[in-house]
């Protein structure tokens, strides 16, 4: 047939079934059938062999249905098609924290968080392994970070007022708080941590 | 050679099926593509309107008359033919023995949906006074595996442009493929012509819209493919051939098909001149090549001149003066042998470019108000052209023969003006270009808007409305790409829409209305292409969740 101005073919042109079947995946994975997500992604894989997205798909449905040996292979598979891809560091840091090697877990969040400072996955993964380790300086650091660019993440607010908390930044714990249940009134935890708070600032001004 | 079973089978079937709609033929010529022939095949023999005539024509090169028979369907009739003579040749061939009411087309290597032939006789016999229709084509952008294997990449409705004459003189924004048209407008058109070797579908549908408007159907009915990592396409191939190109490119613009011509006012062009020179001979060249609106040009010369003549240009008009004629008297003379509705005087020396004929000829065609003529750019500096109504000229000069061509206009209250830019023709392509251009740049949001206004104020709405959404969603309206692309997959879904639909949807965290989508788009991707016929999508319902999960 003859069309004289055929157009050039754009990228997205090269990728729509692809990015058809990924978006499925992760529709898929979203509502929680991981056995459809599996399917999509296979199938986006075989489309987008240089893609990481799908291998990462394929490592969170593994990961969601306890296949963690699975699990681990995709994220590397996708470590290897993109070294900067920070959601395949997170899936592998998470494998490690499900198999309680919290040291390793630590240091692929880390990694992830590098890469991607906004990777809200790593950064709760991250909050959840200080926790384990008692250790706590570095999680502050990108929990802020995060803030920085997610001023009303309510999540990560109340996560970092309870690392204030352990690090004896009381006051601190108290502003966030405040702040967190002027952006959302009825969360119960944010105002239970506070009462804490406010109690242990009390005992802290009688003495 | 005609397979005698086939074709008397295949008559025979026509008068009993007459009864069940009209007879459709539909014409398939091959040539080395044997491998995607079965799969043409088969979408023409499943398609939902029985009655049809299958022409296919084998246009030398691989046998396939297995393949053919394998079908085992009378309503094929197959021409086998080892010599390979161009696919002109073969579609007339196979013309020479269509009889249905309707002749429709499918190459080789593409397919139709089932609801091809039903959605466009539906739309001749029932919803337009038109002589032909087409609908909407994806273009299938896939790569060819080692074994041949098509693996499908994309599918977009590229073009989906409505009909527009002025356009299709200039270049096809029809696909052949879509096309249906009444049989007997081919006794006006006249054959395929057979010394063309690309650009075949073009030349035939110019010279249908001389006789025809078009109906353009909102429906998508087929696919054609585009293979990435190569284009085994004879067009594509020999497109590469740009001396060759321009010589088609010629060939049908300045072929015209037979008088009368409902549809199209002949321009008559006269050339102001009173020698024949280097500079004449140039002049003409640069006519040829750079006008595309259909005309006949007069050249008023002395015998002498005429003698000197040695031009292969066609639609050439020589008028015989006396060699003492002044230049108003030859355009005179020239004028009492002009036939054309409209008349355009050209001055020797004038530019001749792209569109140099075209603007006025488009203005005078669709904006002329009253006595009005519209004036040929690079008028001025004692050189006077313009484009006019023959029946002005003819009055002013029988009026007024002792003034100038352009003070008898005057005298006789005929305005002549120089087009208006809103009254210069392609507006809209204009307005396309601009938006791509903002597209390449990263002005999303301008592309965006000039799209919504282009679809309201020159048609083309559903492809504009798909532009605009992915626009939006680019420029980061994600709200405004939702809507929009919700419209557009109420009314004719494409994977396109439906994707970017869907993206919307998920971010909007509606999960189970984003896997309708997705899914619909997902089976429009990989399903089997005979069973691949989009509804609108018009069922999910914002926060609708999914069962069970």
């Amino acid at each position: 047939m003859d069309i004289s101005n055929v157009n050039e073919i754009g990228k997205h042109k090269l990728t729509q079934h692809y990015e058809v079947l990924r978006e499925l995946g992760d529709c898929y994975t979203s509502v929680g059938n991981y056995s459809q997500a599996h399917r999509c992604y296979e199938k986006a894989a075989s489309l987008g062999p240089d893609e990481p997205g799908p291998y990462v798909g394929l490592g969170v449905a593994a990961l969601q249905v306890g296949k963690l040996d699975d699990a681990e292979i995709a994220f590397r598979v996708a470590c290897r098609l993109d070294a900067r891809c920070a959601k395949a560091y997170a899936g592998l840091a998470m494998v490690a924290q499900q198999r309680g090697e919290y040291p390793q877990s630590f240091d692929l969040y880390m990694k992830s968080l590098e890469l991607d400072t906004n990777n809200i996955t790593a950064l709760l993964g991250l909050f959840q392994v200080s926790c384990e380790m008692g250790s706590f300086a570095k999680v502050i650091y990108y929990l802020q970070v995060y803030l920085q660019s997610h001023p009303g993440d309510t999540s990560v607010m109340f996560a970092l007022s309870a690392l204030y908390l352990k690090d004896g930044r009381t006051e601190q714990a108290r502003d966030m708080l405040q702040n967190l249940l002027a952006l959302e009134p009825a969360n119960q935890d944010a105002a239970n941590l506070l009462e804490e708070v406010e109690h242990t600032l009390a005992g802290t001004e009688q003495r | 050679m005609a397979n005698p079973l086939g074709e008397t089978a295949g008559r025979s079937h026509a008068n009993e099926t007459a009864s069940k709609g009209p007879l459709v033929s539909v014409l398939v010529p091959t040539y080395n593509r044997r491998r995607y022939l079965p799969g043409a095949l088969a979408s023409v023999l499943a398609q939902t309107h029985r009655n049809m005539q299958v022409l296919v024509v084998r246009d030398g090169g691989e046998e396939v008359a297995d393949v053919v028979r394998s079908f085992r369907d009378p309503r094929v009739v197959f021409i086998d033919r080892k010599d390979n003579r161009g696919k002109p040749h073969s579609l007339n061939e196979a013309l020479s023995q269509a009889q249905g009411k309707y002749v429709a087309y499918l190459d080789d290597d593409d397919i139709w949906y089932p609801n091809h032939v039903e959605t466009l006789v539906r739309a001749l016999e029932t919803q337009t006074d038109c002589r032909v229709a087409y609908s909407d084509l994806y273009r299938v952008y896939c790569e060819i595996r080692p074994g041949g294997e098509r693996v499908v990449r994309s599918k977009y409705v590229e073009i989906s442009r409505d009909f527009d004459r002025f356009l299709m003189l200039y270049f096809n924004h029809v696909l052949h493929v879509s096309l249906m048209h009444r049989r007997d407008l081919l006794d006006e058109t006249g054959p395929y012509t057979e010394s063309l070797n690309i650009l075949i579908d073009w030349d035939m549908t110019r010279r249908l819209a001389f006789f025809s408007d078009f109906h353009h159907v909102l429906t998508t009915t087929g696919e054609f493919y585009c293979p990435l990592n190569e284009s085994d396409r004879i067009s594509d191939v020999r497109r590469r051939d740009s001396e060759d190109y321009l010589r088609n490119v010629l060939t049908i613009r300045t072929t015209t098909p037979p008088k009368p011509w409902p549809k199209i006012d002949e321009l008559s062009i006269i050339l102001a001149t009173d020698r024949l020179d280097q500079e004449i001979g140039q002049m003409l060249m640069r006519i040829w090549r750079h006008t595309f609106y259909p005309y006949r040009l007069y050249l008023p010369l002395s015998p002498e001149d005429h003698s000197r003549l040695d031009c292969s240009m066609p639609n050439v008009v020589v008028v015989p003066v006396r060699p003492e004629s002044s230049i108003n008297e030859r355009v005179d003379v020239a004028l009492r042998r002009a036939e054309g509705k409209y008349v355009a005087v050209v001055p020797v020396g004038l530019p001749i470019d792209d569109m140099w004929i075209e603007d006025p000829t488009y203005a005078i065609l669709h904006h002329a108000k009253g006595r009005e003529g519209f004036q040929l750019e690079g008028t001025g500096d004692g050189q006077w052209g313009a484009v006019l109504s023959r029946a002005d000229l003819e009055w002013a000069r029988r009026a007024y023969p002792h003034l100038s061509i352009e003070a008898s206009l005057m005298a006789c209250g005929v305005k002549v003006r120089p087009p208006r830019l809103e009254e210069l023709p392609f507006q809209f392509d204009e307005m396309l270009r601009r938006g791509k251009l903002a597209e390449a740049d990263g002005d999303w949001s301008i592309a965006a808007r000039l799209f919504e206004q282009m679809g309201q104020r020159y048609h083309n709405e559903l492809w504009m409305k798909t532009m605009a959404a992915r626009a939006h969603y680019e420029a980061g309206d994600r709200e405004r790409a939702g809507r929009l692309s919700r419209e557009v997959n109420c009314i004719r879904p494409t994977i396109d829409t439906l994707l970017l639909e869907a993206k919307v949807r998920r971010q909007e965290r509606e999960f189970a209305a984003a896997i309708r989508l997705l899914v619909a788009a997902e089976q429009g991707l990989s399903g089997s292409a005979n069973s691949t016929v989009m509804q609108p999508v018009t069922g999910v319902q914002r926060g609708q969740t999914v069962g069970g999960v």
